[in-house]
This record gives structure tokens, sequence and C-alpha cells, in this order.
């Protein structure tokens, strides 16, 4: 088949020149690239695969000119000659741009790479510069913080009101704040118990060695009930929180512990639940007291009604006195039943409360022998009025000085105090003995009724109670304070009248 | 029964000796004439379109292409992965399978006989137009570079702004 060759020489010459001319136009622009970023391994890749390109392109275009042009002017021998050379210097050139291009994955890796670590050195860079034009700034604001933190903690430390103590593993107290001095008895004492064993201020070691078992199995230990043992021996409750810690300084195990004084708050359960039983016992006793109050008052009736008709002197009249004796008798018990179950409202007058104690011991000391018993009246100079039913707390007052005069016996003191506490509007009337005092055992039933130390017929176990009553009934309380041997310390408290006495 | 048995060595030995005594004529070195200068040529083409055709994998795996820099090499990559189709059919039919016979009638005629059909010729004839394939590949190797360089003058400028 003929076929022109003008199409063939004119592709060949012209796409030989043109291959010429691209290869360079891309190794400028390439040569662009480095001169930007010299160090771009991708533009050296580049570089490399289009500088391959180039000699590719000269050696087969230089090829197809000269065998276009020897073909031409009918040199065919001497192109038989160059041919093989110009074909293998081809087979080379295109050989290399292939391996060279084979390695893009590897060089893109590396690039990647090299980013990465750029940038880890580009922020290393940023913050040690940084760090260096503000390290003084840093160093006085992190002092600053760390100081202020120090003395917020410090001030934690110093100001709480629980116990905070620092020991070491053996239980040597290596720091403790105020309030641990005076919880554990050395405020004011020339002594200290930093280097104490907090375990010797422990009422029970039983409860040391249940604390450290907790402390060593969980590492921390929560409101754990223990009795503590101050300097003097005295005893009081606490709750015991801890956890071990390591001291970096010493490189020991050392424990914090935060112990809470729970003594008045015991104390205080224990009172609202005397106050629970009492009232329970009063709704009890007003109860009785009221079914029996109607019957005794007509057979109280009855009896007056038939002692009429009877001659004094007789048998049968006496037998309907001792009737009539028994039933007041009951009716009184019945009457102070009621006082103590505060079943009646008192009659309340705004009244001066030292005149009224000491109406009451001029009314004691008329009627009874003190012999060598030693009264002492200590009341302060400004108490205010209080509102009171003057007849009932009498009573009260009475109550109060006969036990002691009871418990004193022959030879001892009664010291009558008063006193006032404005901040809560509360008068305090103290009535302290230097008797035989009560048993622990005896004082959480020292107001049940009829409860009484006295033998048989000697008390009713009812002045108390009713004392109790009369003070409740009147918005105050009784409370009582004692040790065997030591006498025993009534104290009466009632809120402060706002009326003054002159004003009445 | 007699258990000994030469030992390793002795055996060793003894092949060494036939062989050094007893030598079979041997070509040291092979000779490479005839035709198997196309072959590597050949081969050369197969390599070359391999490496462009992993050059567009990777590319593409990378999602460089959808910078236009890189899209432009990738189309580089795929014609001359077509230029070397073109040129290896060239040799195959031309100087492998000699199925094609030129001849030069005169300065602007080419006669092209082949032995079995008539289109053989053409597809020859128009696969001879060769440059029509690496022309292209190159323009658009010289487009991707202008563009990537176009990129990093802009970015360069960009970092260069306060």
């Amino acid at each position: 088949m003929i076929f022109s060759s003008l199409p063939v020489y004119y592709v060949d010459m012209l796409g030989s020149m043109t291959m010429i001319m691209l290869s360079f136009m891309c190794l400028v622009k390439v040569r662009g690239l480095k001169k930007q970023d010299p160090d771009n391994i991708i533009w050296t890749y580049l570089q490399w695969v289009c500088y391959a390109l180039a000699v590719f392109a000269i050696s087969r275009s230089a090829g197809h000119l000269l065998k276009q042009l020897l073909l031409f002017s009918g040199h065919r021998v001497a192109w038989d000659r160059i041919r093989p050379f110009s074909g293998a210097v081809n087979t080379f050139m295109f050989m290399v741009v292939a391996s060279v291009t084979i390695f893009f994955e590897r060089i893109w890796k590396v690039y990647q790479q090299i980013l990465v670590d750029k940038q880890a050195l580009q922020d290393a860079h940023e913050e040690l510069l940084y760090l260096n034009q503000n390290l003084e700034k840093l160093v006085s604001k992190r002092t600053e913080a760390l100081a202020f933190s120090e003395h917020k903690y410090r001030r934690i430390f110093e100001v709480s009101k629980d116990m905070i103590l620092v020991t070491e593993a053996d239980g040597r107290i290596v720091e403790i704040n105020p309030v641990g001095y005076e919880m554990l008895g050395y405020q004011g004492a020339n002594t200290s118990p930093v280097g104490h064993f907090l375990q010797n201020h422990f009422a029970d070691q039983q409860d040391w060695r249940r604390l450290s078992r907790m402390l060593g199995r969980e590492g921390s230990c929560a409101s754990v009930e223990v009795d503590v043992k101050r300097k003097d021996g005295s005893r009081f409750k606490t709750l015991f929180s801890g956890s071990l810690d390591h001291d970096p300084a010493q490189n020991q195990e050392i424990t914090h512990f935060v112990v809470k004084d729970i003594e008045r708050r015991k104390s205080m359960e224990q009172q609202m639940a005397q106050a629970d039983k009492l009232a329970s016992i009063g709704q009890l006793a007003a109860g009785i007291a009221h079914e029996i109050n109607n019957p005794l008052g007509i057979i109280q009736g009855y009896t007056q009604l038939l002692l009429r008709g009877e001659k004094s002197g007789g048998e049968r009249h006496d037998d309907l006195k001792t009737i009539e004796k028994h039933v007041r008798s009951c009716k009184l018990i019945v009457e102070d039943l009621l006082n103590f179950a505060r079943s009646s409202d008192p009659k309340k007058e705004v009244i001066y409360l030292h005149k009224v104690v000491d109406d009451v011991l001029s009314f004691i000391q008329h009627h009874c022998d003190l012999g060598r018993i030693e009264i002492v009246r200590d009341y302060i100079e400004d108490i205010p009025t209080v509102l009171l039913d003057e007849k009932k707390i009498k009573q009260v007052f009475i109550n109060l000085i006969m036990n002691a005069i009871d418990a004193v016996g022959q030879d001892g003191t009664i010291t009558l105090a008063t006193d006032y506490d404005a901040t809560n509007g509360q008068v305090f009337v103290r009535v302290a003995d230097t008797g035989y005092g009560i048993q622990e055992k005896n004082l959480s039933r020292i107001f049940d009724p009829f409860f009484t130390t006295k033998p048989t017929g000697e008390a009713t176990g009812l002045g108390l109670s009713v004392s109790y009553g009369i003070v409740k009934n009147h918005g105050g309380n009784i409370s009582v304070q004692s040790k065997p041997g030591l006498g025993a310390t009534f104290t009466v408290s009632l809120p402060a009248s706002p009326k003054p006495l002159e004003s009445m | 029964m007699n258990d000994y048995r030469p030992p390793r060595k002795a055996w060793i030995s003894a092949a060494a000796a036939i062989v050094v005594l007893w030598p079979s004529p041997a070509l040291a070195t092979q000779g490479h004439g005839g035709i198997e200068g196309v072959y590597i040529h050949q081969l050369a083409h197969l390599f070359f379109l391999l490496s462009m055709a992993i050059l567009i994998y990777r590319l593409r795996e990378r999602a460089l292409v959808k910078k236009k820099g890189w899209r432009y090499i990738q189309y580089a990559a795929l014609f001359l992965i077509l230029w070397n189709i073109d040129a290896f059919t060239v040799h195959l039919l031309d100087d492998q399978l000699r199925l094609i016979r030129l001849t030069r009638m005169d300065a602007w005629q080419l006669k092209l006989t082949a032995p079995a059909n008539g289109y053989l010729v053409r597809v020859y004839y128009l696969a001879k137009l060769d440059h029509l394939l690496c022309v292209p590949a190159l323009w658009f190797l010289y487009l991707g570079l202008k563009h990537l360089l176009a990129d990093v003058d802009r970015t360069m400028a960009e970092e260069r702004q306060p």
C-alpha cells in the first residue's frame, strides 16, 4: 500500500523539535521551583525526572532529525551506522526516566516525614523562644501562684475547726494545726504534741489497730469513731478521716488526718433522746392523772360529806379523816404529774429572778435547819427580767435547793449563781452543791417520774420531773453536770423577757 | 555387614578432580547479536509504561490530583503510557515480528506491505506518528510544573505578608 511520507516527515521533524523545546521549558520551571525552596526533596526529585526527560528528548529527537535528514539526502549507509547507537542511548535514557519515576512513593514519604520533623522543630523553637523571652515573668507568675496557693492551704490548716495533722507511718506526729493543740490539751502548755505518737492519744488501742489496718488495706479511712484522750486524761469522742500519702522530700510514707470533735453532738443527741423519752412519759402520766383525778375528787367529796355527820373524836370520824388525808396526798401526786406533763398553761408575769431565788432561800431557811451548810450567792449585776409563773418557778428552785441540801448533808456549800447570755437571750440559774454527786448511770434517768435514789417513803421521785416539766413549759431547759463525790450542778436556762421591769 | 561410608570430603574431592581433568567445552561470555537489542528496547518500553502507571496510582492514592499541578503531571504520565504502547506496537510489527515491509518509493511516497491484511498497514502508518502522543505528554508536564511553581510563589507571598 502506498502512503504519503509527508505527514510522517512533518510530525517527526516538528515533534522532535517541540520535544526538545518543551523539555527545556520544563527544566526552566523546575529550576524555578528549586530556587524557591532549594531543600524541598520533591522539587529535587522532579528536577531529576526533568533532566532525564530532557536528555531522553534530546537524544531521541536528535536521532529522529538526523535520520530524516540522512534518509532524505540519500545517506542511508551513514544512518545505518548511527542507528544502533541512537537506539541504545534512547533505551538507556527512558530506563533512567522510568527508574527515577518509580521512586516517587519513597520520596513522598521522606518528604512528609521531613515536614513533620520540620514542624516539630519549628514548634520547639517557638516554645524555646517564648520561654527565653518570658522566663522571668513566668517564674514570677508561678511563684506568685504558689505563694497564693500556699497561703490558702495554710489558712485552711490554721483556721480549721477540726484537728488536721500529719503523721509518719509509725504514728509519730509531724505537723498539727492550732485546733489540734487545743483538742489534745496542749494549748498553753510548754510541750508540743509534735514528735509524740498519735496512738498515745487513743483511749482504746484497739481503735488505733483498726484504723492502721484500714489505712494499710484501703489507703484511706473515713469517719471512724474514736475516743481520744487529752493530755490531762479526759476523753472525748471524735471522727477520724485519713489517707496515706508519700512525702517526696523525706521519701517516706505519711498519713494525713482530719479529726472532728463530735462530743457536743453526741451530748445533744443524748439530750434529745432524753427529751423525747420524758415527753412520752409526760403524755402517759397526763392521761393517767386525768383518769385518776376525777374518782379522787368524788372520793374526797363523799368523805367530806360523811365527815359532816360524824362527831369529832369518834372512830368513824378518824377513819374518814385518814381517807381524806390520803386522798389529798394522791391529789397532790396527780397535780405533780400534771405539772410534769405541762398540761396547764403557766400564768406568766414579768419578774426579777434574783428576788424569786432570794424568796425561795428565805422560805427554806425559815422552815429548815441548814446547820453548817454555807449558802453562796453569785449573782450577776445586770440580769434582765423574765416572764414566768412565779409560783411554779419557785417550786422548781425549792426542789433544786432541797435536793442540794439533801446531797450536801450536814456540812458543805450550796452556790446559787446567775448568768446572762445576751446573744441567745437566755438567763441562767445554777444550783451547785458539794454533795455526793450523781452516779453516771443515773444521769439519764434523773428527770424520770418516780425515779429516786432515796429510800422508799422518803421521796416520791416527782420533784425533778415536775421541775423539768415547769421549766420546759416556760420555754427553758434544765440540765445537770455531776461526778460522783464531786457534787452536782443543776442549770436552769430561761428566756429573758423583752420588757424591762421598770416599764411594767 | 560392612558399615563403612567414605567421608563427605572424599566425594567432593573426587568430583572436583573429574571436572578439572576432563573438562567439557564452555562459552564463558554470551554473545548479544541478532534481535536481543530489540527485546531489551521493548522491555525498556514496558518498564517505562509500568513506572508511569505506578506514578498515576500513587498520585491518585495520595489525592495529589486534587491540585492542578499534579493533575497535569498525571495527564503527562497517561500520554507517556499511550506513547509507550504506540512505540511498542511499531517495534513489534517492524523490528520484532517483521510483519511490515517499508520501501521508500521516492522522497514523498512510502510503500508499506504486510503479508496478512491491509488494516495492519494502516495501523502501522498511524502508529509511526508517535510524536502526536509524546509531545502532549511533555506539554502536560510543563503545565503541571508551571502550576506547581505558581502555587509555591503564592504560598511564599502569603508567608511574607505580616
